[in-house]
């Protein structure tokens, strides 16, 4: 039996894992253009500000793929003839034939609306491959931290296209013989926001500009995100919010500013983190896409051709309220990973999505978000708090018809798993509030939950 | 303001200072040549007549405190804005002042013994040996017999070996402080777990193995000629290899190349003892489930070598034995997914001890 994965990450790399397990005389192919080593990619800032090396954000020991016996393929995969059963490689390389395939190509960043051109300014990037981060590391630092790049870095340059989102963009740092001085971020999601903590980490006092009212409105409430970018103002980080990007300046070469509706911005770096998409275009019409790109997939994580799965994030599929679409999810592309593994070997396998829940750390503020946060629900209500003592906190508690149906909690640390059993079982606003420190996940001797009475 | 989470980023591997080049190996030939002057040599001996301190060991205490604070000052400007680690490396310099330098210090002045109160078998073995019990006054006497005997499991039991490891002992406390910049240098590799496996229970068995000689000895063996003879040189052999070669030159001479903590996870004869108690206590690291996003920062910034994301990402709440408890990993990591806590008492069962468990079949 040929298993052939294309992608190293989260999805890929579990499914290879688990077919391993059960077949140990199983052929397993994975294509990967990006990396020779299955990482962590949520771990890139980390890599940029020089808190880990690349090996630390690789969660297997670089041996694996000998000791287990998989086949690498370091090259961009550029189609599937569904009829052969092969997968097209660039670089004039031989087709890869399968038995059964698994598409786990992740994300690529989103297409920039202003913008087009890498070849044009140098100086303008994005911030989610390892190709990106080298670039971003060379503007911002000059190159990669004492711990090195990651190995083979070009190996795949022998076989990949111009429009691949895994080439090395042009630095504008070396042809200006200066680093860079005034970085400029474009979005106002995740990703955005840590492009801007590594500039600020770097010593920069990075431009962050946001077409709406308020930054990752799809997370933070108005008052969160203000609450937030308060503290951002206090590291020396410029917010820019209701900035629409109209264009880039450029002078020989070189990016020099962001044209916005509101006014140019002076930069040097500029860092379009405006999202992502499913990396799918490469497919054509051999599977079923849907309109955010993303493979569709029934809850088999089978694709519309024979014999081909999805999972991770270039998956669509059925989420818990009915609507199809892609989950860009670390857990969800290592779960998705993991059950089409048993759908390679044959399982009759069901995908489930669970209540949506997600955690993360905006400079130093921890975010927590269970159930449904932001959906703007008919007959929604929200009850929001503010925690001031030795701790600062914000409760954001999102409830219909007297029961509760979300938390968006910075702050404090809380176990999702409690929020979302309280959720399930129909408490009313005031119980939670009442019991929230029960769900409490803080660390030893962080004084507990102190909200003021009348507060609400 | 935040009591948990790392405030700011690290530039960790930027820093030439706080990686394998040329001025950290330098770095660590200087302090195995400090620590080789100071075993094997007397030349210190005039450095501390020069400060008025009465012999070498006062010197080397007094540099100890003295490094130890320089460190902790900087560990607290890294990672205090947690809680946990001000009241931890607080403690850790009061102890290593109060009891590891101060008291014994004056206590000879009072007519009383040199004593190192914060110290217990086998770390300090020879405070077991008839020979020295004999000549403690009563109640340091029984104060060794206790800690070592009920004070240590109990603790261990309760609270897991951090009471010591972290909180208290004197080469935690080094690895702590002044260790601190190095944490990341310590290896997660299979290979390593399995080295420390073997190393740390032979040196366990040999400590035994002494302390089982010298009871002999002092309970009669002594008018055995060729047996008394055995015994001193057993003595000498472990005060030797373990007692300086270890702990002290190698111990702390590596720090800056291979980690703070390679005497403790490795050779230390009381980590054995309190990992193994630990195992069958409270203590434990809780994992959120499903929260994870592997980045590795716990498994990095782990001083032990532990692969903590190995069990965040398997939704695995765990205790291992050689966990000393510092905090670090609920601390770097970004989705506060780990958690330190004295759970309920029950027997645990290590079902991964491999560093890399998600491969382990």
């Amino acid at each position: 039996m040929d298993i052939v994965i294309i992608g190293n990450g989260a999805a890929g790399m579990n499914a290879a894992l688990d077919v391993r397990k059960r077949h140990p005389d199983w052929s397993i192919t994975l294509i990967s253009e990006e990396s020779d080593h299955f990482f962590s990619r949520t771990a890139l800032m980390w890599i940029h500000s020089g808190q880990l090396s690349h090996a630390d954000t690789e969660p297997l020991e670089r041996d694996v793929y000998a000791r287990l016996n998989f086949r690498r393929v370091r090259a961009r995969a550029t189609g599937l003839d569904t009829t052969a059963k092969k997968v097209l490689l660039a670089g004039g390389l031989e087709p890869v034939p399968y038995d059964r395939l698994l598409v786990a190509c992740g994300s690529r960043p989103r297409p920039t609306p202003f913008w087009s051109g890498y070849g044009e300014l140098a100086g303008v990037g994005h911030f989610v491959t390892h190709q990106d981060l080298a670039w971003y590391e060379k503007e911002v630092h000059g190159g990669p931290s004492l711990a090195g790049g990651p190995p083979n870095a070009e190996a795949h340059l022998a076989a990949t296209t111009e429009d691949s989102p895994y080439q090395f963009r042009p630095v504008a740092a070396e042809k200006r013989g200066r680093l860079a001085k005034e970085v400029a971020v474009i979005g106002g999601g995740l990703i955005g926001i840590e492009a801007v903590e590594v500039a600020h980490a770097a010593g920069l006092h990075p431009h962050f500009l946001i077409r709406e009212e308020w930054f990752w409105p799809m997370a933070l409430s108005k008052a969160e995100s203000t609450w937030i970018a308060a503290r951002m103002a206090e590291h020396g980080v410029q917010v820019h919010l209701e900035h629409e990007i109209e264009g880039l300046n450029g002078a020989d070469g070189l990016v020099t500013g962001v044209k916005t509706n509101r006014g140019d911005i002076p930069a040097d770096c500029v860092v379009i983190a405006i999202g992502v998409v499913p990396n799918t275009e490469w497919l054509g019409d051999a599977v079923e896409r849907d309109k955010f790109g993303g493979i569709v997939v029934d809850e088999g994580l089978r694709t519309s051709a024979e014999g081909v799965f999805a999972a991770g994030d270039c998956a669509s599929v059925r989420w818990f309220n009915g609507v199809q679409r892609p989950e860009q999810l670390w857990y969800t592309a290592r779960d998705q990973g993991k059950l089409a593994a048993c759908a390679l070997m044959g399982d009759a396998v069901t995908y489930k999505r669970g209540s949506f829940y997600n955690s993360a750390k905006l400079f130093d503020i921890e975010w927590t978000q269970a159930g449904l946060v932001g959906f703007d629900l008919e007959d929604q209500e929200e009850t929001y708090l503010e925690e001031q003592g030795a701790v600062r906190s914000t409760i954001r508690v999102v409830h219909r018809r007297g029961e509760v149906i979300g938390f968006n909690l910075l702050g404090r640390r809380y176990d999702h798993t409690v929020l979302i059993r309280w959720i399930n079982e129909r408490r009313s606003p005031d119980w939670v509030l009442e019991h929230l420190h029960e769900a409490s996940f803080d660390t030893e001797f962080v004084p507990a939950l102190s909200i003021a009475q009348g507060g609400r | 303001m935040y009591a948990q989470g790392q405030d700011g980023l690290m530039n960790t591997y930027r820093s030439p200072w706080r990686n394998r080049t040329p001025r950290t190996y330098a770095l660590s030939a200087t302090i195995i040549g400090f620590y080789c002057l100071l075993y094997f040599t007397d030349v210190l001996e005039p450095v501390a007549q020069a400060v008025k301190l009465q012999n070498k060991w006062y010197l080397y205490g007094a540099l100890y405190c003295v490094f130890m604070t320089i460190g902790g000052i900087y560990m607290l400007r890294t990672h205090g804005n947690s809680r946990y680690h001000k009241l931890r490396i607080t403690v850790n310099i009061l102890v290593q002042i109060v009891l590891g330098f101060t008291l014994p210090f004056v206590m000879p002045f009072f007519g009383g013994k040199e004593f190192y109160w914060s110290y217990f078998w086998p770390l300090k073995y020879d405070y077991f040996f008839p020979d020295t019990l004999w000549g403690l006054p009563w109640y340091m006497a029984l104060y060794t017999l206790l800690g070592s005997l009920v004070l240590t499991p109990v603790l261990a039991l309760a609270f897991g070996k951090r009471w010591y490891c972290s909180w208290v002992c004197g080469c935690g406390a080094l690895a702590n402080t002044f260790g601190d910049p190095w944490r990341h240098m310590t290896s997660s590799s299979t290979a390593s777990w399995r080295f420390e496996k073997y190393s740390i229970h032979a040196v366990l068995l040999f400590i035994l193995g002494l302390t089982g000689i010298m009871l002999v000895d002092g309970f009669g063996g002594k008018q055995i000629g060729w047996f008394h003879e055995l015994a001193g040189q057993t003595k000498w052999v472990y005060g030797f290899f373990v007692g300086s070669v270890l702990s002290g030159v190698i111990g702390t001479g590596v720090y800056p190349v291979l980690g703070p903590r390679i005497w403790c996870r490795n050779f230390c004869p009381m980590a054995a003892i309190l990992g193994i108690t630990q195992k069958a206590g409270r203590f434990r690291i809780a994992v959120k489930p499903d929260m994870c996003i592997s980045c590795g920062n716990c498994t990095t910034y782990c001083e032990m070598g532990i692969d903590v994301r190995a069990y965040a990402q398997q939704n695995e709440s765990f205790t291992r034995a050689s966990c000393v408890g510092c905090g670090m990993c609920a601390h770097v990591c970004p989705r506060g997914v780990l958690k330190l806590e004295n759970g309920a008492l029950e027997l645990n069962t290590d079902k991964a001890a491999s560093g890399q468990l998600s491969i382990d079949f």
